[in-house]
């Protein structure tokens, strides 16, 4: 049927005016008003102009609408809603360069693992890993690294659990990033796992302790106090350690569970720019 | 109607006092807030707008009490903030920064729409698809003035916002203040006192991290009424005198020989306060 001997019946047009056409319907309308100028014509007689300049400016706003990027696009497709993935897009862990750096660290850390062979366990990877999330976490909240970051802080969405979000993501994008590292030196067995459990008991230990000791301070101990402990444990010729025995890596999921236990009794902390210290803060060493 | 009402605010950082016993109220309309650098206005303003808390003192804000978690969530959901140097995601389109604002707000229904109205509040609808880098500092000024705008919140508070602004700037800035100010409170925080003349309804002064005035902009010039004087001469002891355009010196304090006495300016009361407060900071 042509659109010549073919138009929108009136009742028909008259719902979709009134914005009530439901689909299938309002689908097929839509396609015949884009080849059919008469029919265009009646429902611009139906339609108050304040109507149609709105729906232009619908239109203009989606337009404008920010395209997600690739991260973005990919939360979307992983299942994270629209606006979290939004909120995610602009985390400094996840952007192209920082997860480059993650991986070509990780590359350097196997080639070292598999250089080792003496070594029955691949310390390079296992003492590097756990400090990517940690670092990645760092570079992700506060005031030095996210420039509206005060903004951020005084808008309804909870700080907190807007840290747990960016959190959340850092680990799982470094988290995937290790996994395939690790898949790569098969010839450790179960042991090259091992980084998992610090990787989180060093992140949750940093955030919890930075409404005392502030952003940078907080990893920066966390981050030394891990390799401390690696220099005291590590067998220098077979890169055999507690930490990556079975009562080793208890100890320390139980650890992230206590630091996860503090991080949630500081919470409130987050909630102002209080946590990051006074001194410490910026805009309040910029001007009083 | 009263938004704002402060009593024996105070905060210390480390050894300095940055505000010593604050006390205020704001009502509808503009409200300017004027003092010297290290004044502690900012701190007020952060403290007001929630980033940071005060050491002591009761604090009200539209009925609630920014002191707990439930009191600041209710405030920050009626609040518009424009810090004093507000940071941008630069690879973010101006429609694209407000539209993370406007998620950080909790917008969700119609989310697009807001950030479209905003952006013609401000005069940059012909921007939004514009890199924030690419923008101009007084369009970013106006940009942070839209993230603030998000939500049409019952208070604003602005951070010296037209500091870097050329005349012409300033002068869209103020008649979009005063335009803001309509059926809401606005704390404008600034150095000019230009800005306050032109669109503020009260003025508070600070000084040394404490309040020297609270009240209407006239009666803050009115300070000064019997001791603004132009002449010839500039005056000996005078608190503050300078030549102006004609010549003439214009003079703050007692009166030099030949001078006669002028009507004074808010600037005027400003100065002469401020230098009144100083006086007795430095006797005491």
């Amino acid at each position: 049927m042509s659109t010549d001997d073919w138009h929108v019946a009136d009742e028909d047009l008259r719902a979709y005016a009134d914005g009530a056409a439901r689909p299938p319907w309002r689908w097929s309308t839509e396609a015949h008003l884009g080849t059919c100028p008469h029919c265009r014509e009646r429902l611009a007689q139906r339609v108050a102009p304040a109507a149609v300049r709105a729906g232009w400016e619908r239109l203009d706003a989606e337009l404008d609408a920010a395209r997600p990027g690739l991260v973005e696009a990919l939360l979307v497709r992983l299942g994270v809603a629209a606006h979290t993935a939004r909120l995610l897009a602009c985390t400094p862990g996840l952007r192209r360069s920082w997860l480059a750096a993650v991986g070509f660290t990780l590359a350097v850390a196997m080639a070292a693992a598999h250089l080792a062979g003496s070594m029955t366990v691949p310390i390079p990877l296992l003492a590097i890993a756990p400090l990517l999330p940690l670092i990645g976490v760092a570079i992700s909240f506060g005031p030095r690294v996210d420039p509206s970051y005060e903004l951020a802080v005084v808008a309804p969405l909870h700080t907190f659990r807007l840290l747990l979000l960016r959190c959340a993501a850092v680990l799982s994008a470094t988290t995937a990033l290790t996994g395939v590292a690790s898949i790569a030196v098969p010839e450790y067995g179960p042991v090259v796992l091992g980084w998992l459990a610090p990787s989180l008991a060093l992140t949750l230990l940093s955030l919890a302790l930075m409404p005392r000791f502030g952003p940078v301070t907080a990893p920066l101990a966390v981050g030394f106090g891990w390799l401390a402990l690696l220099a005291a444990t590590v067998h220098p010729l077979t890169g055999e350690s507690v930490l990556f025995t079975a009562p080793g890596q208890a100890g320390l999921t139980a650890a992230a569970a206590v630091a996860a236990l503090a991080l949630w009794n500081v919470r409130a902390a987050f909630d102002t720019t209080h946590h990051l210290g006074r001194v410490a803060d910026p805009s309040t060493r910029r001007t009083i | 109607m009263t938004t704002v009402r402060a009593e024996g605010l105070s905060l210390r950082f480390g050894r300095t006092t940055a505000l010593e016993d604050v006390s205020l109220t704001l009502h509808d309309g503009v409200t300017g807030l004027l003092g010297p650098n290290g004044a502690g206005k900012t701190t007020l303003l952060r403290i007001l707008a929630t980033a940071i808390p005060a050491d002591a003192g009761q604090l009200r804000i539209l009925g609630a009490d920014p002191g707990n978690a439930a009191g600041r969530l209710a405030v920050r959901r009626r609040l518009g903030y424009l810090p004093q140097n507000p940071g941008f995601h630069q690879h973010f389109t101006a429609f694209e920064f407000l539209d993370y604002i406007a998620i950080l707000k909790e917008i969700v229904d119609g989310r697009h729409d807001e950030v479209r109205r905003v952006l013609h509040a401000v005069g940059l609808d012909d921007q939004r698809g514009k890199k924030i880098k690419a923008l101009s500092g007084g369009m970013r000024q106006r940009v942070g003035l839209a993230a603030a705008l998000l939500d049409d919140p019952a208070l604003m508070i602005l951070d010296e916002p037209t500091v870097g602004l050329d005349p012409e700037q300033r002068l869209r800035f103020r008649e979009l203040i005063a335009q803001i100010g309509e059926g809401r409170t606005v704390l404008l925080s600034t150095h000019q006192t230009e800005d306050v003349s032109t669109v503020c309804q009260r003025v508070l002064v600070l000084n040394q991290g404490q309040i020297r005035f609270e009240g209407e902009p006239v009666a803050l010039a009115g300070l000064a009424r019997g001791r603004v004087w132009t002449g010839p001469a500039r005056a000996e002891g005078a608190l503050a005198a300078w030549r102006t355009g004609n010549g003439d010196y214009h003079n703050i304090g007692d009166p030099p020989t030949g001078a006669r006495l002028v009507e004074p300016s808010i600037e005027d009361g400003y100065l002469m306060l401020i230098d009144a407060a100083s006086l007795a900071g430095s006797a005491a």
